[in-house]
């Protein structure tokens, strides 16, 4: 596994008194063996109508048009909807999901369920449902070179999200209802209908356009 | 009891009146856990933690506390309470010393599983021979757990950490245990002024279904779910998910930070920070650094404290602007192996600046001469 | 489906693996199926991956297949052979660490009581024989005496199995093991007995080798647990990977203990879980 990125990923931003300040940036992989926690780099997770596009601060909006981009030109991009998503088990979910399956219908994108977080014995299917614990075998068997995560568990989203950062080069995109990814190329946090309606109408008419 | 009425946390921790009480660390306790709509406790007798499980068990009685049991060791106890936040309802429990050691196994434990539990520790010696005496050894061993670790001075931040630490651990992002620690007898059987919140408030219930991680009551979902499975098969596949996992704890405790600031005020408290001696310490520390920064004023020497609040996160960048111009940063300590100095010199520059003591142990007092005598020797240099 | 959480989203319904497809069409939840039923309906067991011939493997299967209410029941169970299984099972479960199982699954059952006061939720312990007799016997036996409404199932296959076959305190006297290599010096640990003086209102031993029994004695556990008190059923899981015999062979090495009354089965019921049990059972609710 090359590690040509690492060059890029860390930039010096201050010499101060003989110490080196860093910045990171949470850019697509493969970063190497053992990426690091974005957390631990010194990202800090938006706050409430903020995003964060590969570590940087960002309003909202400019998320949603980064997305739309990404979507848009990705060869083969995938959602990854959790268990939050696939089930109807509170009030609301089977709006949000049925927007995300529009969301993903309209950008041309294909859907692979993450429906449970279990390492899977005796083995996974990579073209029938991703695992936190091996995303990076599905993203590798479909070629998978944008993805988006809705509805999973925000602890195992992080876990699969290092992984992928690690072992892919796929970019990755959190549809977050919590507080984001840090460890997503670009998160969106309290992240509902409205956003997800939002993209749609917004990779709509970028494809009219087209 | 009167009818408690749900508060916001920011209403409870700042415009709220408060009342003063002239009352003990252990009753501090008590105060704090009886305005923080504590679903459940168990307890388990130690010296010097006892009395502070008995005045939850008697608020319990009050009907403060909805369950409250004593459970059968301090293993059991911290099992017990990760079973009870894994079925989505907010825990309290205390220990302290040889009991911290006991359940040892389980802070981990209740880390990687995402657990947000709050525990008091109440320190004391724990190596042979036997002594119930304040010593903070046992925190040398907790600090790498992956726990949130706020450290009291005296009963008032015990009762202000012990409120804030349910609210910093429940954040959707943090989610981990935070550990509050004060040391025994110093903090827990002497009284103090501590001013609390009116007793018809308590801060908002614990949400389970905005944790990080599924709710095992069989009514969200995955259904399919164990917390947790093992990611131990012999392939690097099984040792990246656990490695990340590992990192992922470790973030949580890093998105803490914005919050220990936002409610605590910061992970550390500092006065006269420019002087260039200056004292670092934790706990009841900081009183006698206070008291010997005050004797050194008067002799007409200059010297500033840290005081820590926060040792996980550990206030690393904080620790390494502040003491950037010290010419000698002394870290006084209750406990013989230094931990405090060995923390304090990873971060900062030029760690030989760390004065490594003075330290006492055992339950000796530490008389604040000790750290006048310090600061006397690097103000001759 | 009773409850809308096993009810997918048409959004996703499409994607979703067969494993849940076939749970949603034909699974156990809400439906009261039994041992008599399996082949019939899905079960919660998917592949799991324990040896051939595991009678812990064959145990779990049937304690699955007899829960009164698997949509309300939560496992805690603990290191060992069972938790390589457990994930693959379609419950919510907890494995928190070797031994703690009863104590874990006290502090559950309290907390589910507090959020659904008015609901049974069923929280069955299911642990090896040594995470039961011996690393966990402080808190198996605490659990009894304190009267938590717990059901606690020792999966008995006479050592530590998922370590590689060392000596537990439920090793039969002079059977040769690691760390036994002379044979062991003591007795098996009378557990049914100590539960029965610990203050379980049913206790019961049992094998696999007749399916309807064990069964019978998993729901009468889970439904005297509701209502009445504790409860310990010790099922006898021969392991052919660590005993050395083959895989074919477990059922009639089970058949054989039962015989020769060196596994005895026996059932000790409290009056009051008798009136209780009799009540539930002259309804012809439960066999």
């Amino acid at each position: 596994m090359t590690n040509n990125n690492k060059t890029r990923r860390i930039t010096l931003t201050q010499f101060n008194g003989g110490m080196i300040l860093t910045k990171y940036h949470v850019l697509a992989g493969p970063e190497g063996y053992l990426p690091p926690a974005a957390a631990c780099q010194g990202i800090r997770l938006p706050e409430v109508g903020w995003a964060l596009i590969e570590g940087r601060h960002v309003p909202e909006q400019e998320a949603l048009s980064a997305i739309v981009d990404k979507l848009l030109s990705a060869k083969r991009p995938f959602f990854f909807p959790g268990p939050n998503l696939l089930w109807e088990w509170k009030d609301g979910v089977a709006e949000k999901a049925s927007a995300l399956r529009k969301l993903a219908d309209t950008a041309g994108a294909r859907v692979i369920p993450m429906p449970d977080y279990r390492p899977k014995y005796p083995m996974i299917n990579p073209a029938i449902e991703i695992n936190p614990n091996h995303p990076n075998l599905t993203i590798w068997h479909n070629k998978i070179d944008v993805c988006v995560f809705a509805g999973v568990h925000c602890h195992y989203a992080n876990v699969a999200l290092k992984i992928i950062r690690g072992g892919t080069d796929c970019y990755t995109i959190a549809i977050c209802g919590e507080a984001g990814h840090e460890d997503a190329n670009i998160t969106l946090r309290n992240a509902g209908i409205p956003q997800i309606e939002a993209l749609t109408a917004m990779v709509a008419e970028r494809r009219r356009l087209c | 009891m009167p009818e408690q009425k749900v508060v916001a946390p920011e209403f409870m921790f700042t415009e709220a009146a408060r009342e003063e009480q002239f009352i003990t660390g252990s009753e501090a306790v008590r105060e704090a856990v009886r305005r923080a709509n504590v679903d459940m406790a168990v307890s388990y007798p130690i010296t010097p933690q006892s009395e502070s499980m008995h005045l939850v068990g008697d608020i319990y009685a009050e009907g403060y506390v909805k369950d409250y049991y004593r459970g059968e060791n301090e293993f059991a106890v911290m099992c017990s309470v990760a079973g009870a936040a894994m079925g989505g309802v907010r825990v309290f429990t205390a220990t302290g010393g040889p009991g911290t050691m006991r359940a040892l196994e389980m802070f981990p434990t209740w880390v990687g599983a995402r657990l947000p539990i709050v525990c008091a520790f109440f320190t004391r010696g724990i190596n042979s021979p036997l002594t119930i005496q304040p010593d903070t050894i046992e925190m040398a061993h907790l600090l790498d757990t992956g726990m949130i670790m706020l450290h009291a001075e005296d009963a008032q931040d015990l009762y202000d950490m012990i409120l804030k630490a349910f609210i910093i651990a429940e954040q959707t992002e943090v989610h981990i245990p935070v550990g509050v620690f004060a040391d025994g007898f110093f903090v827990t059987h002497t009284r103090d002024k501590v001013r609390v919140a009116p007793a018809d408030i308590k801060l908002p219930p614990y949400k389970p279904y905005s944790a990080p991680v599924p709710v095992m009551d069989m009514e969200n979902v995955p259904f399919r779910q164990m917390r947790d499975p093992f990611v131990m098969k012999s392939n690097y596949v099984s040792y990246a998910a656990h490695a990340s996992w590992q990192q992922e704890v470790l973030a949580a405790a890093e998105r803490a930070r914005p919050f220990i600031r936002q409610y605590l005020g910061g992970l550390v408290e500092v006065e006269n920070e420019q002087a260039d001696i200056l004292v670092l310490a934790g706990g009841t520390a900081v009183c006698q650094s206070r008291e010997a920064i005050a004797m050194a004023r008067e002799e007409g020497i200059e010297a500033g404290l840290i005081k820590i609040k926060s040792l996980r996160p550990f206030p690393g960048e904080e620790l390494r602007a502040l003491t950037a111009k010290a010419k000698a940063v002394i870290v006084p300590e209750f406990n013989r192996v230094g931990w405090l100095s060995r923390e304090l010199r990873n971060v900062v520059q030029n760690p030989d600046r760390v004065v490594p003591g003075p330290r006492v142990f055992g339950g000796m007092t530490m008389p604040p001469d000790l750290i006048l005598a310090e600061i006397r020797r690097y103000a001759r240099e | 489906m009773s409850k809308a959480m096993f009810k997918m989203t048409t959004a996703f319904a499409d994607v979703m693996p067969a494993e849940y497809v076939e749970l949603v069409q034909s699974g156990p939840f809400g439906q009261g199926y039994g041992v008599a039923d399996l082949g019939s309906f899905k079960e919660l067991i998917e592949e799991h991956p324990l040896c051939a011939g595991c009678g812990l493997a064959l145990a779990v299967r049937l304690i699955m297949a007899s829960l009164p209410t698997p949509e309300d029941t939560v496992v805690v169970g603990s290191t060992g052979c069972s938790s390589l299984a457990f994930p693959q099972i379609a419950l919510q479960n907890i494995h928190s660490l070797f031994g703690n199982q009863n104590a874990v699954a006290s502090g559950l059952k309290r907390a589910l009581k507090l959020r659904f006061p008015d609901k049974h939720k069923d929280v069955l312990v299911v642990a090896g024989d040594g995470a039961t007799a011996d690393i966990g016997l402080d808190m198996v036996m605490h659990s009894w005496s304190r009267g938590e409404k717990l059901a606690t199932i020792m999966l008995d296959n006479e050592a530590y199995a998922n370590t590689g076959g060392q000596e537990s305190g439920m090793s039969p006297e002079g059977c040769v093991l690691y760390m036994a290599p002379t044979g062991k010096k003591f007795k098996k640990i009378a557990l049914p007995e100590i539960a029965r003086e610990s203050g379980c209102a049913y206790v019961a031993s049992v094998t696999p080798v007749q399916p309807r029994k064990l069964e019978k004695a998993v729901r009468r556990a889970i439904l005297v647990a509701r209502e009445v008190g504790p409860t310990y059923v010790q099922i006898f899981v021969p392991c052919p990977t660590n005993f050395k015999f083959k895989p074919q062979e477990t059922l009639a090495k089970a058949k054989q203990r039962e015989k020769d009354q060196t596994y005895p089965l026996r059932e000790f019921i409290t009056p009051e879980a008798q009136a209780y049990l009799a009540a539930l059972e002259g309804g012809g609710k439960h066999d």
